[in-house]
Parts: structure tokens; C-alpha cells; sequence
């Protein structure tokens, strides 16, 4: 019998309908899944077993801080600390820093200055001549605040502090090695100094940790 | 005169007892002026399909900018969505009602009428999508002289004629069939005016002036709602187009003639009862699963997750019924390439219908929003569940409209069924392919907790491979469509010399009318509620319900509005939905022209403008997008796909004259980019006149702009010239346009330099919703 389903009476141009019961998983997943919905509209309004989008965000981007500049404190953009962290070979300056350094450049500058600093709407960054440039934190002034009307736009909103910095000793490592590009624009400036110079690879004491000024 | 009184003295005596019969025919015409515009239609739509697929691959394709890519994809998608499905469905419905209902269509005028209104709305949106007119909400992109035209034809004539359809039949009972074409009629009219609400510029020119307005501000109109609210009702409205316009048209059609190929009785008769009305419920509050990790409120997101969720059993009703109609006729399937196309088409459905609710899921939305993985999912469903379900209604109508006793060649649909399922299967798997791949990209980190691929463009030529694949597939499945329009064209040609225009006879329908008696309760046990509930689970009350259409239609009504009604209210009254930012400010003439370029070029079609609360977006974009900074975003342009990178923190992210010269040429600033060039916003002149009546309309939509209003031409050349003098000063040994100041790129420039800019802004006065900003450590 219960093989032989039955068929209804009524038939529209000639279609007929099964009186087949609705099939007994899909009303066990169908209210299974409303009492889940119940569950988790409960779970998820103002439980503090929910975090949400913007919770766990700002708890990833306090990691994060924490991960990457909790050892480094909050860096000055002094001569000294921006040469240390391109020309110190210590592992944990410029082996360390200079990869992620290069990953913020890759990310934000090269559409104006070219893949490998080679210049394109914005100067050739790899020869001898700076535009505006004296010393190495006048690179970081240029990044954080701008120049030439805006052709540069200023950084210093949008990255973290110590970004800044590191992307300063970054760019200032790239002087010499003169890629083919655009044709050195501006003045050479004195060549910036040695690590013997800024005083050794001791780093400064560092300041007390402020991960979180300015983020963002 | 006197054999009519005569009759009439006859029926009065005998009376209801004795039904006359009435003779009366089908009307085949009008379905086989739909079955020639689905096909037509259909190749128009897939070729837009391939060229812009092809776009993607080869940037040079954009050659002109009215088939760019950011203008060709919206045409695209509304010759795929209104032309093709959109002709199908009327196909569908006009010959299945007659049928069902035993009777012609209620007014051979009105389907005539609809048909030739139809097909002038989809020439108008030909005639003005590629010449950036449009709206720039997806799916909702044609003005609003074609959206009040739509309304016209949508519940005017086709509505009409369809439920005077029903109230002439002479069934009694309605088929689950025409319930899946009533909740298409009521819903779809519902969301289409409730979304498409705008102010038109040029009729408040007209008012404000008494002058006749320019061409482009007579056919611009701004919604009336603006950023987070805009987002919602328009993703309401977008995921409920795919619901009521995608889904029960076409499970309507399926419930004809799936079982009428197969000639088997439907699998049950009580699970459409259940699917339909959980699905038409349920549905409706899905839209939010649009938009999780936007600036939508928190709650609104759960809700469309859950109830995407809910949806899945709804869904696969429908598949079920479908598939199990099949049951001792599989051997058919092997045989017969229309039940081919049906199986294949319902099983897409069970595909998209999982697929969807997974999708909806926050974290795997996370990964998956803005990629290609949506791409992929729409065109499962599209492609597979409307393209094939069409395909086998129009084989199975073909040899009966024409009435040419047989298809012309079986062989051939069977070929046009195996090169479109390859053509599907290869476009879907390199496109998931390519989304999850862009997806798991963007979202990469390495050792030295940085971003893994900074550049975006190396997200983007890492799936040229996918994209060539996709092009292929897209092209088959058009070969396939065209082998199908050649076979349905010789079968045409196999028709009579004159059609036979069968006489149908069937009794009018008394107007007393016994249910029965209600049945009684099954059960032994003495349980006043386990009674209640065998009563009605043995759905007696849906047997009366389905002899009365208009009643019927008022309950689908009732069901569709509460649950829209439920969401969208507490949008719009409950104002910490988006809290005030002190230091966002209306945009300024010239900005707000440019804006208007954004909106005309299409940009949103590949930018999205929000960047998530997800930490590797916010490391690659910026701060994440707050509510409040999109309060005078008429429309909203949060876009649903990065084919580029997302623009909402864009302003001073480059130089204004890096964009000049990037629109000039994008490939010679970023190699491998797939960006159109935009030389035409260098060469043409922006109509500095038409500022003012647009400026205006935004003040009658309550932006302030106070004094603005008046003299919007004058700030507008004044900001242009800046601008324009800006690009001068840092632009070195480039050959800039004479009179940029004049031009259109400089107010695009103009727009593109004030996104996101507002919030790292000085508010006016002291304001919370600003000092709380990026101070997320302060509790640490």
C-alpha cells in the first residue's frame, strides 16, 4: 500500500497530483533550521557570546598592533632610527622590518612611483637626486604631510605611525641604485649617514608603549 | 435576437443545475509573439554577456565608451533578466493560464497591449543604458520614464488581463501553477515602484524655472532614499527581482509543463501547498544577506542571514516536486532532450537554492562578497535553472504552437543541450574558481604580518586564466542558444498554410459551489489540538482558497508586505541605525556633477565604495565605512563586485593628476590593469548649466545645501578651476587638454578626491559620533 501512492481526483488540462505526504527529512531539516534561527537572533542581539563585525575587527587590529609593534614601542622619525632600520644587519631591524616596509610601499606607492621605484607620474626614487630632500627625515616629512600640491599626497592619516617610519628607511634605502626610469629630477643631497655614524646598532631606548596612538 | 431570448428562456428555466456549455478558443498568437521575443531577446542577451566576458580578458574590447564595460553590463543584465526571462515567463504564463483556466485571456487587446509595451520598454532600455542613462542601482538601472512604463505594463495591462483571466475561468480550482504567477504579479509590482521612489530633475527644472529642461536632466532622476536606507530597499528590491521574477515564474512554468513532457502526475500536491507558502513568506526578508559587513545595522544582517537560511527546505520543495514528477519516467529522460533541459534546469535550482543560503552565511560572505564567487552563483541559476527551463518550454511549445506535428530535429536540441551544459559548467567552476582564489588573495597575510598581495593588480591578473575560460563557456552556451533559435525557426517553417484554431467547449462555472464537507480528524486519541491539527494538515481550508483567486491574491499580498514591512520600518524609524557624523557634509556642485559621471560611466558596475569592518580590508583600504558617512548618497554606490579595487577612501589616496592621467591611459600607469580608458571625460565638456536644477533636487530631498542652491554654477567653475589649475601644477612634461577647467574628467576628478575624506575631517562643533573615531585601544 504504502508503496502505491494515491492520486487526487482533481486534474487541470490533464495534469494529475499525487497525494504524497511531504517528505519526512525535509520537515526535520526545515524546523531544525528555524529553532537555529531563533537560536542565533537570540545569540547574536547584544549577547556577549557574539561579537560583531566591528568587534572582531578592532580586536584583530589590537592583535595585530600588539604582534607587530609591541616589541618596537612607538618609533621617532629621528635620522638615526630611520637609517638603523634599513643599514643595521641585525636580523630583527632590517631583516625583519624591510619586507614589511616593502609590502606598505607595493600596496600604496607603487602606481605613482613604479613597481620597483623607477619613477612614473611621481619621481624615480632608486637614483642620487631628491626633491626637497636634505636628510633622511625630510623623506619622512614628504610621506607623512605631502608636497607639491598634493601631486604627493600626505600619509600621515592613514598609517599607523611607525608605517611611516619604516616606509621612510625603506624609500631612503632605495637611493642608488639608479633602476632605469625616469631621469634624476632635483638636488643630490649629502649621502645619508653610516651606521657608524648615527652611533652604532644600538637602538634608543625605546619610548613607553603606545600601541594604539593614532591607529587608524 | 429571438433564438438569443429564446436561450436565454431555456437557461432560466432549467437553471444553475444544467450548465450551459461554452464554446470558446485558445489564444496562441500572443504566445507565439512571446516565444519569438524570448529567443531574439535571449541571443541579444547572451552576445552582451559574451562581449563583456571578452572585456574583462582584453581591455581593448573597450573601444568605445558606449559599450564599455561599466555601460554593457547593465544592459546585459536587463536584456538577460526582462528580455529574455522576463518574454519567457509571459510565454509561459499566457499559454499555461488559458489552459488551466479553460478559458481565452480576459482581453486580447490588453495581451497585446502588454506584448508591444514590453518590448518598447526593453528598445528604451537599449536606446539609454549605453549612453549613461541610468539610475545606477542594479537591476533598477532604467530611468523613470521607463520605470512609470514598466508600472503600466507591469500591473496594467499584464496584471488586468492576468486576473481577469481568473475570473473568467471555468476551473474551479486554481493549480499550484497560477499561485506561482500570482505571488510573481503582486510581488513584483510591489518592489518595483517601492524601490524605484525618485525626484526627476528635470520636471523640478521645469517648476523652478518654467522652462523646458536639457535632454540628460529631463531623463535624470536622484532616489529618494539615500546611503544606508538606499542600500536596503534597493537590495529588498534586487534580491526579490531574483526571487519573484527568477524563481516562481519559472517554478510556475515548471509545474506545467515539467509534468506535462513527462506525463507523469506531480510527485505532491501537499508540498506545494507547504513550499509555496513558506517560500513566498520567507523569501522576502532575505535582501540584508546583500549586504553583511556593510554599514547595514547589525540586526538587519542576521535577519536576512536567518532567514536566507530558512529558505533553503522552501527552495528544494520546489526541486523535489520536480525531480520526483520524474519517477517512472527516467527512461524518457535518456531519450527525450526536452526532459534533459528540465532536469538539468531543476537541478541547478537545488544547486543555486543551497548554494545561496550557504552564501548567505556572515564569515562565508566575508570571503566571498565583492569576488566572482557571486557571479558564478547567479549564473548557475540564471544560465542553468531560466536558460534551460526556457529552452525546454520553448521545445516542447514549438511543435504545438506551429503545429508542425514534430520538432524539426531532435538531434539538434540534443546538441544544444550538451554544448550548453559544457558551456554552463565551464563558465561556473572557472569563475568559482576565480573567486574564492580572489577572495582567499585579498585576504592574505604573510610571515611579516603584512598584506600578501598588496598590489591589488596582482589579484586581478591572477585570474585572466578563469576569465579566458569563463568567455569560452559563455560563448558556447550563446552557440548552443543560436543552433536552438535555427532549430525553433525550421520548425516554424514546417507550419500549415493557415493555423487550426481548435474550438474548445467547457461548462461555465455555477455560482454555488459545495466544498464538501470539512474532513474529519484521523486521530483515535481524545486531543482536542492533535484533532485540530489533522483537520488542518489534511488542508481542506486550502482547497476553498483555491477557488478564490482574489481572495488568494489579497493573502499572498498580506504575506509578502508583513514581512517587508517588518524590516523595513525599523530601517527608516529607528535613527541609531546611522548615527550622525558632525563633519559630513553634503558634496559640492561640481562633486556632485561628477558624481553623476560615476553613476553614467557605470564605475560601480567594478568599484565597490565600502570597505568592510574585516581587518585585512581595512589594511589594504582604510577605515572601515561608517553609517553616517553616506547620509547624502542619493543613490548609494556601495557596488557588489571589486573587479577594482574599492573607492571609498580614495579621496587623496593620488594625485588628482595620477587619475587624470590614468584615465587617459590605465594600462601605461598600472600594468596588467583591465580599467577602460576614459578619454572622452578629457575631451568632452561638462554642461555647467545643468548643476543647478541637480543641486536643487538634492535640497528638495532635504540636503542642505543652503545658499548653495542659488549659486551652484558659479562654486562649481570656481572648484573646476582649482581643480583644474591643481592638475596643472603637478602634472610635468605631459601634454594636459586646453581648458581642462571646462571639462568633464575634472569633476569626476573633483568626486574622486572627496570620497571618505569627511570623517578624518574637523567637525564643526564637538561632536561624540566623531570622537570615537579609530579609538578603538582606549579600554585596553
Amino acid at each position: 500500500m504504502a508503496h502505491e501512492p494515491k492520486l487526487l481526483e482533481h486534474e487541470y488540462d490533464g495534469i494529475r497530483e499525487f497525494d504524497n505526504p511531504t517528505p519526512g527529512w525535509w520537515h526535520a531539516l526545515f524546523f531544525g533550521i528555524v529553532g537555529f534561527s531563533v537560536f542565533y537572533l537570540m545569540i547574536s542581539t547584544g549577547s556577549p557570546l557574539y561579537d560583531t563585525p566591528i568587534m572582531s575587527h578592532d580586536k584583530d587590529k589590537l592583535a595585530w598592533i600588539k604582534s607587530l609593534f609591541g616589541e618596537l614601542g612607538e618609533l621617532e622619525p629621528t635620522e638615526a632610527t630611520i637609517v638603523r632600520y634599513y643599514a643595521d644587519p641585525a636580523d630583527e631591524y632590517a631583516g625583519q622590518w624591510m619586507p614589511y616596509a616593502e609590502s606598505l610601499f607595493k600596496a600604496n606607492c607603487v602606481s605613482c612611483h613604479g613597481a620597483n621605484g623607477e619613477g612614473s607620474v611621481g619621481p624615480n626614487l632608486t637614483d642620487d637626486a631628491f626633491i626637497n630632500v636634505a636628510s633622511v627625515t625630510d623623506i619622512y616629512d614628504i610621506i607623512q604631510n605631502g608636497a607639491n600640491a598634493g601631486a604627493m599626497p600626505a600619509w600621515g592619516n592613514r598609517f599607523h605611525p611607525n608605517d611611516v617610519v619604516l616606509l621612510s628607511s625603506y624609500v631612503a634605502n632605495m637611493r642608488g641604485q639608479n633602476l632605469p626610469g625616469l631621469p634624476p629630477d632635483g638636488e643630490v643631497p649629502a649621502p645619508w649617514p653610516t651606521l657608524d655614524e648615527i652611533g652604532g646598532a644600538a637602538p634608543e631606548e625605546f619610548t613607553e608603549d603606545e600601541e594604539n596612538a593614532g591607529a587608524g | 435576437m429571438a433564438a438569443a431570448a429564446a436561450a436565454e428562456a431555456t437557461f432560466a428555466q432549467t437553471g444553475p443545475s444544467d450548465p450551459q456549455i461554452d464554446e470558446f478558443s485558445y489564444d496562441d498568437q500572443i504566445v507565439r509573439m512571446f516565444l519569438w521575443a524570448t529567443l531574439i531577446w535571449g541571443i541579444v542577451g547572451f552576445l552582451a554577456g559574451v562581449i563583456i566576458a571578452f572585456q574583462l580578458a582584453v581591455p581593448q574590447l573597450n573601444f568605445l565608451p558606449e559599450v564599455a564595460f561599466g555601460r554593457l553590463r547593465p544592459l546585459h543584465t536587463n536584456a538577460a533578466i526582462f528580455a529574455f526571462a522576463g518574454n519567457a515567463i509571459f510565454c509561459a504564463v499566457y499559454y499555461s493560464t488559458q489552459r488551466l483556466c479553460k478559458t481565452r485571456m480576459f482581453s486580447d487587446t490588453l495581451s497585446r497591449l502588454h506584448f508591444w509595451g514590453w518590448q518598447l520598454i526593453i528598445v528604451s532600455a537599449a536606446l539609454t543604458l549605453p549612453f549613461g542613462i541610468t539610475q545606477g542601482k542594479e537591476y533598477a538601472e532604467l530611468e523613470w520614464p521607463i520605470d512609470l512604463a514598466i508600472a503600466v505594463v507591469w500591473a496594467g495591462f499584464f496584471g488586468v488581463n492576468f486576473i481577469g483571466t481568473l475570473i473568467n475561468r471555468r476551473e474551479r480550482h486554481l493549480y499550484v501553477a497560477i499561485w506561482f504567477y500570482i505571488a510573481s504579479l503582486v510581488t513584483v509590482a510591489i518592489l518595483h515602484i517601492f524601490n524605484n521612489i525618485w525626484i526627476p530633475v528635470g520636471i523640478v527644472d521645469v517648476i523652478k524655472t518654467g522652462e523646458l529642461s536639457s535632454f540628460d536632466n529631463s531623463l535624470k532622476s536622484y532616489s529618494v532614499y539615500a546611503g544606508v536606507q538606499d542600500a536596503f530597499m534597493q537590495w529588498w528590491y534586487g534580491h526579490n527581482a531574483v526571487a519573484f521574477f527568477l524563481t516562481t515564474p519559472f517554478l510556475g512554468l515548471m509545474y506545467y509543463f515539467l509534468p506535462k513532457a513527462a506525463d507523469r502526475p506531480v510527485f505532491s500536491y501537499k508540498l506545494s501547498i507547504v513550499h509555496f507558502w513558506s517560500l513566498v513568506f520567507i523569501y522576502i526578508w532575505a535582501g540584508p544577506h546583500h549586504l553583511h559587513y556593510t554599514a547595514l545595522p547589525e540586526w538587519a544582517s542576521s535577519l536576512g542571514m536567518v532567514f536566507s537560511l530558512m529558505l533553503w527546505m522552501p527552495s528544494w520543495g520546489g526541486m523535489i516536486n520536480g525531480l520526483l514528477t520524474l519517477r517512472g519516467a527516467w527512461n524518457k529522460v535518456a531519450q527525450d532532450p526536452i526532459l534533459k533541459f528540465f532536469v538539468v534546469g531543476v537541478t541547478f535550482y537545488g544547486m543555486s537554492t543551497f548554494e545561496g543560503p550557504m552564501l548567505s552565511i556572515k564569515t562565508v560572505n566575508s570571503l566571498s562578497h565583492y569576488t566572482d564567487w557571486t557571479i558564478a552563483h547567479v549564473h548557475a541559476g540564471t544560465l542553468g535553472w531560466n536558460g534551460f527551463m526556457t529552452f525546454g518550454m520553448v521545445y516542447w511549445l514549438a511543435p504545438r504552437l506551429f503545429q508542425s506535428g514534430r520538432l524539426f530535429s531532435e538531434k539538434l536540441a540534443s546538441l544544444h543541450f550538451w554544448i550548453g551544459t559544457i558551456g554552463i559548467l565551464l563558465y561556473v567552476i572557472s569563475i568559482y574558481t576565480a573567486g574564492i582564489t580572489q577572495g582567499l588573495m585579498w585576504r592574505a597575510f604573510d610571515d611579516s604580518g603584512a598584506l600578501a598581495f598588496p598590489k591589488f593588480i596582482e589579484t586581478v591578473t591572477r585570474l585572466m586564466p578563469f576569465y579566458w575560460i569563463r568567455a569560452i563557456g559563455g560563448t558556447m552556451y550563446l552557440v548552443a542558444s543560436v543552433i536552438g533559435v535555427y532549430n525553433v525557426f525550421m520548425t516554424w517553417r514546417m507550419r500549415p498554410p493557415t493555423y487550426d484554431v481548435p474550438v474548445i467547449r467547457a461548462a461555465k462555472l455555477s455560482k454555488f459551489y459545495d466544498d464538501g464537507p470539512a474532513p474529519a480528524s484521523r486521530l483515535n486519541a481524545n486531543v482536542g489540538l492533535g484533532h485540530a491539527g489533522d483537520r488542518f494538515m489534511q488542508a481542506h481550508w486550502h482547497r476553498r482558497w483555491e477557488r478564490l483567486p482574489i481572495r488568494f491574491t489579497v493573502y499572498v499580498t498580506v504575506a509578502v508586505a508583513i514581512a517587508s514591512l517588518f524590516e523595513i520600518i525599523p530601517t527608516f524609524l529607528i535613527r541609531s541605525n546611522v548615527p550622525t557624523i558632525a563633519s559630513v557634509q553634503p558634496y559640492t556642485p561640481l562633486e556632485l556633477a561628477g558624481r553623476d559621471i560615476y553613476i553614467a560611466e557605470g564605475c560601480y558596475n567594478c568599484h565597490s565604495q565600502m570597505v568592510r569592518p574585516i581587518f585585512a580590508e581595512t589594511q589594504r583600504y582604510g577605515e572601515y565605512s561608517k553609517p553616517g558617512e553616506f547620509v547624502y548618497d542619493h543613490p548609494f554606490q556601495w557596488g557588489s563586485r571589486r573587479i577594482g579595487p574599492d573607492l571609498h577612501r580614495e579621496g587623496g589616496l593620488q594625485s588628482s593628476f595620477w587619475h587624470y592621467a590614468h584615465f587617459e591611459n590605465p594600462q601605461e600607469y598600472q600594468a596588467g590593469s583591465v580599467m577602460p580608458a576614459y578619454k572622452h571625460l578629457i575631451n568632452q565638456d561638462l554642461n555647467f548649466q545643468e548643476i543647478e536644477a541637480r543641486v536643487h533636487s538634492m535640497a528638495m530631498l532635504g540636503v542642505p545645501y543652503g545658499d548653495a542652491v542659488n549659486n551652484s554654477v558659479e562654486m562649481a567653475r570656481e572648484q573646476a578651476a582649482q581643480v583644474a589649475q591643481e592638475i596643472r601644477d603637478q602634472a610635468t612634461n605631459y601634454a594636459l587638454v586646453d581648458d581642462l577647467e571646462n571639462k568633464k574628467v575634472v569633476a569626476l576628478i573633483a568626486y574622486l578626491q572627496r570620497l571618505g575624506t569627511d570623517i578624518s575631517k574637523p567637525a564643526p562643533e564637538d561632536d561624540p559620533g566623531v570622537a570615537g573615531e579609530g579609538s578603538e585601544g582606549g579600554d585596553s
